[in-house]
């Protein structure tokens, strides 16, 4: 066991805490828009704090210190371009600021405001299933990482699982967004201690200049140039703008807090700033794969790269970097970082439970019912509906998570599973904010053209993930393009909203 | 190579420092947003019940 009694007493401080101030947020939910969207009240300095939380996770970490024991300082190219992406995005306004003005409260609601309401119920089913499927191994990686750093025994991988999602989730579903932001911050504050204590312990201990020198005799200068990289390259630098213009604008998680902003300008702050964020949120983890790689790498060459050897015992590449932690961190310090990415595993996953159940609700099940002629519901009984979606997605993921493992690199595969909707939505979304002529054939074209884009070559025909990923956009856009030209012209706005019905 | 390196280590510095200059201002002023926040929610729900 690596825990000393002062890392369990933080750790379980730490959830006490959370978990207590989470449930404080019930009081302020008065109806469905203060428990999806924070009552459109959220500030800059908290709007950057739980989006950042949001997409901070454990699993952040996992696949990024995967990354930077694989492909060394080469990996550092996504890290950059997802910060770069989001500032341009902060800067210009691209998509959140019209978003925001909109009032929506999920990405597919746009789809009914511009297009038509089956189309809100493609997008809803696409977006649902791509990112349950995509947060589907967020668990079983999540419960991996706290039971090596920890050294409980493996085979209590299982029950940490259960109990990271029922704390998770007993919070989220009462709630609602008001808990995840007042947690999301107490959650930021401690998983950002935890960065930096471990990045500064894992240049510390592996030194900066061994971490170089192992880097080149690994893998010569396709570890740190991304366009000699044989994984990387040209075709993945285009795809990765691609990918994380559309994240960074349609990912409902990150959407859902720009919907809570207390107005467009505020938005615009919160992703120019985040983006700033982002570059560490890579670049960091990419850092400390590396360093676990000059620590542990000294087992067979598979795929170019030594596999690493703990104590004897050979792991997986993505397991190096907690086999590290737990080796480098001292008692005390190991309560604060497993806390810390604790936190971080907690704030990601409720913001995910929350924005998967609400498409699942708001996009899925409520139009269903109207288009059935029900009454619409009431706040209370939306509110009821999120509840229910919240668990059911949350034993899915039990499930799922218990049973998959996804094959390669888990960053590509989060990213391939990701572009199953995001190639579409994105397209239809600018689009439909940006192209006049945009109507509701092209929306359908672009949907099942980016999403059978993405599977196809994927899964059937194993094209690379960068290949698979442009030809995902590439097929949207021309679905979009040619739909819209070939179907009817329906009148817009000027907001890029329909003025009539399009069903 | 060298170049790269150099690049990249420019890139991390940036990124360290920026995350970790942010985190400080975010945590501070992110907590007086969150008491203003829930203090105007309280008030709506206030209105809401006259």
């Amino acid at each position: 066991m690596h825990f000393a009694a002062i890392d369990w007493f933080i750790v379980v401080a730490y959830l006490i805490l959370s978990v207590a101030a989470g449930l404080l947020g019930k009081k302020y939910i008065a109806n469905v828009s203060h428990y999806l969207v924070a009552g459109r009240e959220l500030g800059m300095y908290a709007g950057i704090a739980t989006l950042a939380a949001t997409e901070i996770g454990t699993i952040t970490f996992m696949y990024n210190g995967e990354l930077g024991y694989k492909y060394g300082f080469a990996a550092f190219a996504a890290a950059l371009i997802s910060g770069l992406v989001m500032i341009v995005v902060g800067r210009t306004g691209l998509v959140v600021q019209r978003f925001r003005s909109l009032k929506l409260m999920t990405v597919p609601e746009y789809f009914e405001r511009k297009y038509s309401r089956g189309l809100r119920l493609l997008a809803g089913i696409l977006v649902a299933t791509g990112g349950i499927l995509n947060m589907g191994v967020f668990l079983k990686i999540e419960g991996e990482f706290l039971t090596i750093v920890s050294g409980i025994d493996s085979r209590y991988l299982v029950a940490v699982m259960t109990a990271i999602l029922l704390l998770e989730l007993v919070y989220t579903v009462v709630g609602g967004m008001m808990a995840v932001v007042i947690t999301d911050f107490i959650q930021y504050a401690m998983l950002s201690v935890a960065t930096i204590l471990v990045s500064i312990y894992a240049v510390y201990h592996a030194g900066w200049g061994n971490i170089v020198a192992k880097v080149f005799s690994t893998m010569g200068s396709a570890g740190f140039d991304p366009i000699q990289n044989p994984k990387f390259g040209i075709t993945f630098l285009i795809w990765q703008i691609l990918l994380w213009f559309s994240i960074h604008t349609c990912w409902q998680t990150t959407a859902m807090r720009v919907f809570s902003t207390k107005s467009p300008e505020i938005s615009k702050r919160v992703m120019t700033w985040t983006g700033f964020i982002y570059l560490g949120r890579g670049m960091l983890p990419m850092l400390w794969g590396a360093a676990a790689l000059t620590l542990f790498g000294l087992g067979a060459i598979r795929n170019g790269v030594p596999l690493p050897v703990v104590n004897g015992q050979t792991l997986a590449p993505i397991d190096a970097m907690p086999a590290m932690l737990a080796s480098i961190l001292g008692p005390g310090v190991k309560g604060i970082v497993v806390a810390g990415m604790l936190a971080a595993t907690m704030s990601v996953n409720s913001s995910y439970l929350l924005g998967w159940s609400a498409v699942i609700s708001q996009d899925i099940i409520l139009p269903i019912r109207e288009q059935m002629g029900k009454p619409a519901l009431s706040s209370r009984s939306q509110i009821f509906v999120n509840r229910l979606a919240n668990l059911f997605v949350g034993l899915f993921l039990m499930f799922w998570g218990l049973y998959y493992t996804p094959p390669g690199a888990v960053y590509l595969y989060l990213n391939i599973t990701g572009t199953i909707y995001l190639a579409g939505t994105f397209i239809c979304v600018i689009g439909g904010l940006y192209w006049k002529r945009a109507n509701t054939s092209g929306g359908y074209l672009a949907m099942l053209l980016g999403a059978a884009g993405a599977i196809i070559p994927f899964f059937f025909l194993h094209w690379s993930e960068n290949i698979t990923g442009l030809c995902a956009f590439g097929l949207a856009t021309l679905g979009l393009v040619l739909g819209s030209l070939l179907g009817r012209r329906a009148p817009t706005s000027s907001t890029g909203v329909r003025l009539e019905s399009t069903l | 190579m060298n170049y790269w390196l150099i690049f990249w280590t420019v890139s991390l510095v940036v990124a360290g420092v920026s995350f970790a200059v942010i985190t400080g201002i975010v945590v501070v002023k992110g907590y007086r947003d969150l008491r203003l926040m829930f203090s105007r929610l309280a008030e709506q729900r206030t209105h809401d019940h006259e």
